[in-house]
């Protein structure tokens, strides 16, 4: 039984584009919340005289004063040190009576030894050398996509796989920055480091898996000949169909463990990255593919 | 139409359409496949030499042999996974002006990351500029890194390099807006001062009145605690702490240099010990700081133990003045004041420091020659715990800044491009020849072109190292740096400007040790939620494509022990960024297999047998895997080329992942299942492969 993916095509793309606009949308209104890792934030160190709080309690406690990342580090015997957004000083003072309160006691006196502004963690350099190098990725892609399906540069030239495979791409990556703009927006989920390397995991199996795809299309092609250039393409889509589903599930059964089971400081990398793993399997099969169907439309049409 | 038609048959004939045809012999299937078990327990051994090493110490327990243990280093994990060194540097931008400061701050912390990177090979560490109050801190975190001094002495090693011209400010005093002003400050903060010490001495709590008070941002949140203060620190302070009891507090404002104080004695506790003592010292030729040398090492020998005799408490201090050659001895009379362990050289410290008050010991030789040393006496000073109340108040040197030589310039190592040794060619004279970026060059045409005819001085770790009279503007950005090098120190210097010169000096003013920053509990219960979805994947695996399945697993042990082994051997540091791309590698290997089961599925349902089936599925989903693998390594690529830090990581891990995945999908996992294959029937098994035969088969499909 062969699922009519491609003559739904209309659908799915306007489908995706709603979503990619939405996306744009929130990125726009609200913009990714960036976390200390970029934004520099505050950096508070005390120390304990007998006992010192563990991880988890301090790690509350921040969250109840509404700072929902802290960096807390156990440094020698009796000290921590915690990195913060921003604190203005009466939220510095209101932390400290806090902390006081709740463990300076029994002559377990908390003393101050450190309150600072810290710089963003990530040189401006740093950046833009990551900018430059992700439009230097995707045009690699492009022209090595063009070389390797150049034997099927009918009717649909090699190059523009390349471009749908990155038009995909583009779509994953808009929608994790669309969710987490909008969870940064009411949850306050904030964006730093990991996150920046969520993305680019997203980048990389989006195209791997949009690749699969179309090299089964080019195999088809190959074999059948392009007369039918839809049926040719769907039939390709059918025959990878199993695999993607496949090969998703089990990146994500790991990542759906890690989320549920592990650890709080690793939450929001993870989600980033399920979310963008699924995206990138659903682009391969619902952008990439009917976006070529339609190209060839085009191209015959122009003819 | 024509044109499509030839294409087509052309491509009938390429390797797509035509049966897979490739012959491997029984023998080299078996002999692949112990190379796959041998492979996979030398991996095993490398990632887990643990289990191994304590095998072998009970075999050499047991049997008396003397077999080797293997390096059970640790993997690298970074910041995040691991604690390591944490340090602050002190940024001394108080020559500079304000608004420059932060952008030099910003060159010092990208100085350093730099040394510490490649210098130290410490990758992935933490380096951010902070701001307490007026000064600038940058503060360095390096993961792993057990052996701190090592990272300090490479940090300290980096030169500050600045270019200054001719200071032509006239030292002035203050205005008399200025003095007015000034003076209106000080009587506001004496106001203000006597307030708080009214509240004091109405009895109300001391930590209430530093609340209220006190300008002492650092201690104010410690109800103004300073701790246990020196006396070369806070001279009033301790002088007024040294005459009171515990919990006195002062009842008169006590001046210190910058303000003044009302001081609370918390606590007493005793310090390090001091001696004082004068010494007479005889050096020779070629002793250290010993110009003007009147006896070579012998004649001072017999001059100090000539002395040594003669010698007693009473006289010490005129035979010091007589024969000492410490300059200015004849005035002193060699008399050192008082002076903590560590601030004397070994031997002289040692020869001294439990000696009996009153005595002479000698000859002591050191470097700096023959001594004779008289123990004044010893002291254990006290050390005071006080908290306080602090104004601040202005002197002249706040309003008008202190009047220097040199004044800066903004040229300095941070616009430096490179650096070279060369020679001058008419005096054969070692310099370094440096090149200004494009910032750098245009400042330097414009100091130049401002001081023709006047000296430029060039300033290196806060010493004028050269000077040279500018003879025309100079606009290429070439400059050279003379200073009487040798060949060595030229190139030395040359090697240190190189990998970064600072614009500004910095200081360690601290040093930690700290503990992972994602919290090593977080870890333990990711680690066990990542062990739990693998888990799960190998569960999916084996159901789904049952024998098949089990091969793919055994060949992603593989992998993964492949993987790990070759970041072991490599260094690579594990970030949650590098475990990102290990991730993403694993999910990629498993792909392959996938792609490579699929595949067979789809043959055997066209009724091949199962070894032709084997062998297209390998061959068809060879292009996939290698095209999907290639994108993937043209971006890490790129993203080790440009990018920097955790970017850096997680595509290292990545294109090492890849790679092996392509190894182990290919040619582990076609080892594997050529190996089983023969115990299988000829069409395969349902049980074993899972697939179900297609009842409607459509003829033409088949090729």
């Amino acid at each position: 039984m062969t699922i009519p993916f491609i003559k739904y095509s209309k659908v799915w793309l306007i489908i995706s584009a709603v979503v990619a606009i939405v996306s744009v949308v929130f990125l726009a209104k609200w913009g990714l919340k960036p976390g200390i890792d970029f934004t520099g934030g505050s950096l508070l160190e005390v120390s304990f005289e007998k006992s010192r709080p563990e991880h988890d309690l301090i790690q509350k406690t921040w969250e109840d004063l509404g700072q929902k990342n802290a960096i807390i580090q156990k440094s020698g015997d009796k000290s921590l040190i915690m990195r913060t957004g921003f604190l203005t000083e009466d939220q510095h003072q209101l932390v400290l009576r806090d902390l006081r309160s709740k463990y300076a006691i029994d002559g377990n006196t908390m003393r101050e030894d450190r309150f600072e502004t810290i710089g963003s963690a990530v040189s401006k350099q740093l950046r833009t050398r990551a900018l430059w190098a992700i439009i230097l990725v995707n045009l690699g892609i492009i022209l090595y996509i063009a070389y390797a399906f150049r034997a099927v540069s009918r009717p649909v030239a090699s190059w523009k796989y390349g471009v749908l495979a990155i038009v995909a791409l583009v779509h994953d990556v808009l929608l994790v920055m669309g969710v987490f703009a909008l969870l940064g927006h009411y949850f306050g989920t904030e964006v730093d480091i990991p996150f920046v390397v969520a993305i680019l995991t997203v980048l990389g199996y989006s195209v791997n898996d949009t690749i699969v795809v179309y090299d089964r299309v080019r195999e088809n092609l190959i074999r059948r000949g392009s007369a039918n250039f839809a049926d040719v393409v769907n039939n390709g889509l059918n025959e990878t169909l199993m695999r993607s589903i496949n090969t998703t599930m089990k990146t994500t059964l790991p990542l759906f463990a890690l989320f549920f089971l592990g650890g709080s400081t690793i939450h929001s990398f993870v989600l980033a990255l399920i979310i963008g793993i699924i995206s990138g399997a659903y682009s391969s099969i619902f952008i990439a593919t009917p976006m070529l169907v339609l190209v060839e439309k085009w191209q015959h049409k122009s003819a | 139409m024509f044109l499509l038609n030839i294409y087509r048959m052309a491509n009938k004939y390429n390797k797509y359409t035509q049966p897979a045809s490739k012959n491997i012999t029984r023998s080299q299937i078996r002999w692949r496949t112990i190379g796959a078990v041998a492979l996979l327990m030398v991996c095993l051994v490398v990632v887990f030499p643990s289990y191994i090493n304590s095998g072998i110490n009970f075999v050499n327990n047991k049997a008396n042999l003397g077999l080797p243990t293997l390096p059970s280093a640790g993997f690298n994990l970074g910041l995040d996974l691991q604690g390591g060194a944490h340090l602050i540097y002190q940024a001394k931008t108080d020559k500079i002006a304000g608004k420059d400061q932060a952008d030099a701050v910003e060159g010092v912390r990208d100085v350093i990351e730099r040394r510490v990177r490649g210098g130290l090979g410490v990758a992935e560490p933490l380096v951010q500029t902070t701001r307490v109050g007026e000064d600038y801190r940058i503060i360095v975190e390096l993961p792993g890194v057990t052996d701190v001094n090592t990272a300090i002495k490479m940090i300290g090693e980096t030169p500050v390099l600045e270019f200054k011209e001719e200071n032509n400010e006239p030292a002035r005093d203050l205005t008399q807006d200025e003095q007015k002003e000034m003076d209106a400050y000080n009587k506001t903060a004496t106001a203000k001062a006597n307030l708080a010490l009214a509240a004091v001495k109405k009895g109300t709590d001391f930590a209430a009145v530093v609340t209220q008070y006190t300008e002492d941002a650092q201690s104010k949140n410690n109800g103004g605690d300073l701790g246990f203060i020196q006396q070369e620190v806070y001279p009033e302070i301790y002088a007024w702490a040294k005459t009171h009891q515990d919990g006195e507090v002062s009842q008169a404002l006590i001046k210190s240099f910058d303000g003044v104080n009302i001081v609370k004695r918390v606590a007493e506790k005793d310090g390090e010990k001091k001696v004082s003592a004068s010494h007479i010292l005889i050096c020779y030729i070629g002793a250290e700081g010993c110009d003007n040398a009147q006896y070579t090492k012998a004649e001072a020998k017999t001059k100090i133990e000539a002395l040594a005799k003669t010698v007693n408490a009473t006289n010490f201090t005129q035979t010091a003045k007589d024969n000492s050659t410490e300059p200015g001895a004849a005035q002193s009379g060699g008399d050192l004041g008082s002076f903590s362990k560590g601030q004397m050289v070994d031997e002289f410290e040692k020869a001294i420091w439990d000696a009996k008050s009153g005595t002479i010991v000698g000859p002591v030789e050191t470097q700096f020659g023959f001594h004779l040393i008289y123990k004044k006496g010893e002291e254990v000073t006290k050390l005071y715990d006080v908290a306080r109340v602090y104004i601040k108040t202005k002197s002249k040197t706040d309003v008008v800044p202190p009047q220097a030589q040199w004044k800066d310039t903004g040229l300095s190592g941070k616009q430096l491009s490179r650096a070279e040794v060369s020679q001058n060619y008419q005096t054969g004279d070692v310099q370094v020849a440096i090149k200004f970026n494009a910032e750098g060059t245009k400042l330097f045409a414009d100091l130049t072109g401002r001081n023709v005819g006047k000296p430029v001085a060039i300033f290196l770790d806060g010493t004028p190292i050269s000077s040279p009279r500018v003879n025309e503007a100079i606009t290429t950005g070439d400059a050279v740096i003379t200073g009487g090098f040798t060949l060595t120190e030229a190139k030395l210097l040359a090697q240190r400007l190189n990998s970064g010169a600072l614009p500004v000096p910095v200081e360690l003013i601290s040093q930690q040790k700290i503990d992972a920053s994602l919290g090593s509990d977080s870890l333990t219960k990711s680690i066990y939620a990542g062990l739990i979805g693998f888990l799960a994947v190998i569960i999916f695996m084996i159901v789904y494509y049952r024998l098949p399945g089990v091969i793919a697993v055994l060949a992603l042990g593989l992998y993964a022990s492949l993987s790990l082994a070759i970041f072991k051997v490599i260094g690579v540091t594990l970030t949650l960024s590098g475990i990102a791309g290990f991730i993403l590698s694993v999910g990629m290997a498993v792909d392959a297999n996938v792609l490579i089961f699929e595949r067979l599925k789809e043959e055997l349902r066209l009724r091949k047998s199962l070894r032709t089936a084997m062998e297209e599925a390998f061959i068809r989903s060879w292009p996939s895997i290698r095209d999907s693998n290639i994108t993937t390594l043209i971006s890490c690529v790129f993203l080790i080329w440009f990018g920097g830090g955790f970017v850096r990581g997680f595509a290292v891990t990545l294109s090492i992942g890849v790679l092996v995945s392509m190894f182990t999908a290919i040619t582990i996992t076609r080892t594997l299942m050529r190996f089983v294959a023969p115990w299988c029937g000829e069409f395969g098994n349902r049980l074993f492969w899972g697939y179900t035969k297609d009842k409607n088969l459509n003829i033409k499909d088949q090729i």
